[in-house]
């Protein structure tokens, strides 16, 4: 960096990077400093973590993308781009991407907008039993998803519990009233995985909302839904933001209630039907790949240019 | 002067909204559990109280049809016995299961309370997306389970494969959870103190930072065991042959067993979840509660 002529070769600024990151390990290495031991000390402690997120996440990503771009079926060899065209240019796959961004988008905001006064009851309302309902109302997020398809199939299957009780009380046959297979139970179902999740982010949001502003605006007269819109809002909107990305993501990511549930092709059932029948590795690879850098894109411009607030 | 609106309704409205959210997300499981005692369920609600078939054929300890579908009894370690051998046997999907998670829950303990401490502790450029990178998740499972066949083709059907898998997709819940627990510690004080009566840096972090963080890396490890013994999406893609994961026999019966028996396997799986739940609020946690409150 001293030799001012050479300063904006890219040579130099190469060979002055590689200095950077020689002393940056030199120092990790052989801390003089309390500061350079404390970056020693970091590093430690993040190690066993990025060992993990290299060998397991990262590194199978990899291979996930060079066989996307594979001219081969078993190996990863050459270069072509035919498992995107494929995917880009089939509207079958475009149809594909289509359905997965309408349903999560619509089941995204019908959950985040449930577990906003949700998480408004739980922690502003004094509740009889409210221990015991924010137990119930976490319950469900340790069930996977082919379980959630089931409770759908028990409240509005053929043998429904409210599928039958309507029957009775309309005279018609259940199987014309049971929607559980169907692209409205398939709804369902995803605002049955999302609202618990969501609740739970909200809940952490809510917990730092300054409640003297609140009884002040109250005290002057405002309407509590006054004071919702014009104190309590600003104050949880980075939390709401935050819940919308995070659910967005977890819906995106249900896999299991369309194993059981079946009625409308997403990415990540058609992803999986690529492995099977037919095996086209590559263009599951590009759909993998796709998956990811989206979700990734999404997520970092989202955390980027919002104020979200990311805790779950 | 009349009320507003919100005034007059809208806590009402809210409360309505809380109670009937948890009705529809408890309702159905209620209506399981009983359904697995039930002889059938044809009508609006199941009949023929009280029978254990439906739980002896899930478990595996009566022949019927579709038994092949049952949980399967496999040697856990057998005692020689004079002449003869006695076999102890276990549930081998749900041995199979609590063991596949354990392993995972050995390996986030391993990377999920350093990092958490980092993060927690210390000031350094780039934290905020460490702190992102550790607290979601990177892929799902679906996407995961693809990049382990392509990556490890031999080993991500094994018993290993699956459990670091498991532990990748589970660590951001040990993570939070530890995490929370550290922030509620004056940490820079406790390493301090330690360090100050003689503690190398290493051993004031695994003699008393570690051991006070107890309740929050117990409740995590809890919550990283129950979410990888489920894990669904990634086993589903990576499984091939021998004995599957729990979350692959419960698929199996919700797909082609009959309702209650179904309902069997599901309610056994819920009965997991409700002893594990048990224990978090004996650690001191509301449920699947990561954050602090």
């Amino acid at each position: 960096m001293s030799d001012r002529h050479a300063e904006n070769s890219p040579l130099s600024t190469l060979r002055a990077l590689t200095a950077r990151v020689v002393g940056a390990f030199e120092t990790v290495a052989n801390p003089v400093t309390e500061r350079e031991r404390e970056y020693r000390r970091i590093v430690a402690l993040c190690a066993p973590f990025s060992v993990l997120l290299l060998v397991a996440g990262l590194y199978p990503l990899s291979e996930v993308v060079r066989i996307s771009v594979s001219t081969a079926q078993y190996e990863s060899v050459g270069f072509s781009l035919d498992a995107y065209a494929t995917l880009f240019g089939d509207p079958y796959y475009r149809r594909v991407a289509f359905n997965s961004l309408w349903l999560t988008t619509g089941t995204t905001l019908v959950s985040v907008g449930l577990a906003v006064p949700i998480a408004h009851a739980l922690e502003k309302y004094d509740l009889p039993g409210e221990d015991l309902l924010v137990t119930l109302v976490s319950f469900p997020i340790s069930l996977p998803g082919i379980v959630a398809a089931f409770m759908i199939l028990v409240l509005f299957g053929n043998n429904g519990v409210v599928t039958a009780v309507a029957a009775a009380l309309t005279g018609s046959r259940p199987t014309d009233l049971a929607f559980a297979v169907s692209v409205p139970g398939l709804f369902v179902a995803f605002v049955y995985s999302m609202v618990p999740r969501a609740t739970l982010i909200l809940r952490g949001t809510y917990a730092e909302v300054d409640s003297a502003a609140e009884e002040a605006a109250q005290a002057l007269g405002a309407t509590p839904f006054e004071t919702f819109r014009h104190v309590t809002l600003p104050q949880i909107r980075p939390g709401i933001t935050g819940a919308l990305i995070l659910t967005f993501r977890t819906g995106l990511a249900i896999f299991g209630t369309l194993v059981v549930i079946q009625t409308l092709v997403v990415w990540t059932l058609q992803l999986s039907r690529e492995l099977g029948v037919g095996y086209d590795v590559q263009v599951a690879g590009a759909m993998a790949t796709v998956y990811f850098a989206f979700t990734f894109l999404f997520t970092v411009l989202g955390l980027r240019y919002t104020s979200a607030e990311v805790g779950i | 002067m009349t009320p507003s609106l919100s005034r007059r309704f809208g806590r009402s409205v809210v409360t309505l909204t809380l109670f009937a959210t948890v009705a529809f997300l408890i309702a159905p499981i209620v209506l399981t559990v009983v359904a697995s005692f039930a002889t059938s369920w044809t009508g609006v609600l199941p009949s023929g109280f009280v029978t254990f078939e439906n739980w002896r054929a899930v478990l595996g300890l009566a022949d019927t049809i579709g038994s092949q579908r049952s949980m399967g009894w496999s040697p856990l370690f057998s005692l020689p016995l004079g002449g003869e051998t006695l076999s102890v046997l276990v549930p081998a999907e749900l041995a199979f299961s609590i063991g596949l998670a354990l392993g995972g829950v050995l390996i986030n303990l391993v990377v999920g309370v350093p990092i958490a401490y980092a993060v927690s502790r210390y000031e350094f450029p780039g934290k905020e997306w460490v702190n992102a990178v550790s607290v979601l998740p990177l892929v799902p499972g679906v996407i995961l389970g693809v990049a382990f066949l392509r990556a490890y083709p031999d080993l991500s059907a094994t018993s290993f494969g699956l459990i670091v898998g498991y532990s990748l997709l589970k660590a951001p819940f040990m993570v939070m959870a530890v995490q929370s627990e550290f922030e509620s510690m004056p940490l820079r004080q406790l390493e301090e103190s330690a360090r100050s009566l003689g503690a190398s840096w290493p051993r004031a972090f695994l003699t008393v930072i570690v051991p006070n963080a107890r309740s929050g890396i117990v409740s995590g490890a809890i919550i990283c065991w129950a979410l990888a013994a489920a894990e669904f999406n990634f086993s589903y893609i990576v499984w091939a042959k021998g004995t599957q994961p729990l979350a692959l026999f419960l698929q199996r019966h919700i797909s082609n067993s009959s309702f209650t028996k179904a309902a069997a396997a599901v309610s056994m799986f819920f009965f997991i979840i409700v002893a594990v739940t048990l224990l978090l609020q004996r650690v001191g946690r509301r449920g699947f509660d990561t954050r602090g409150s």
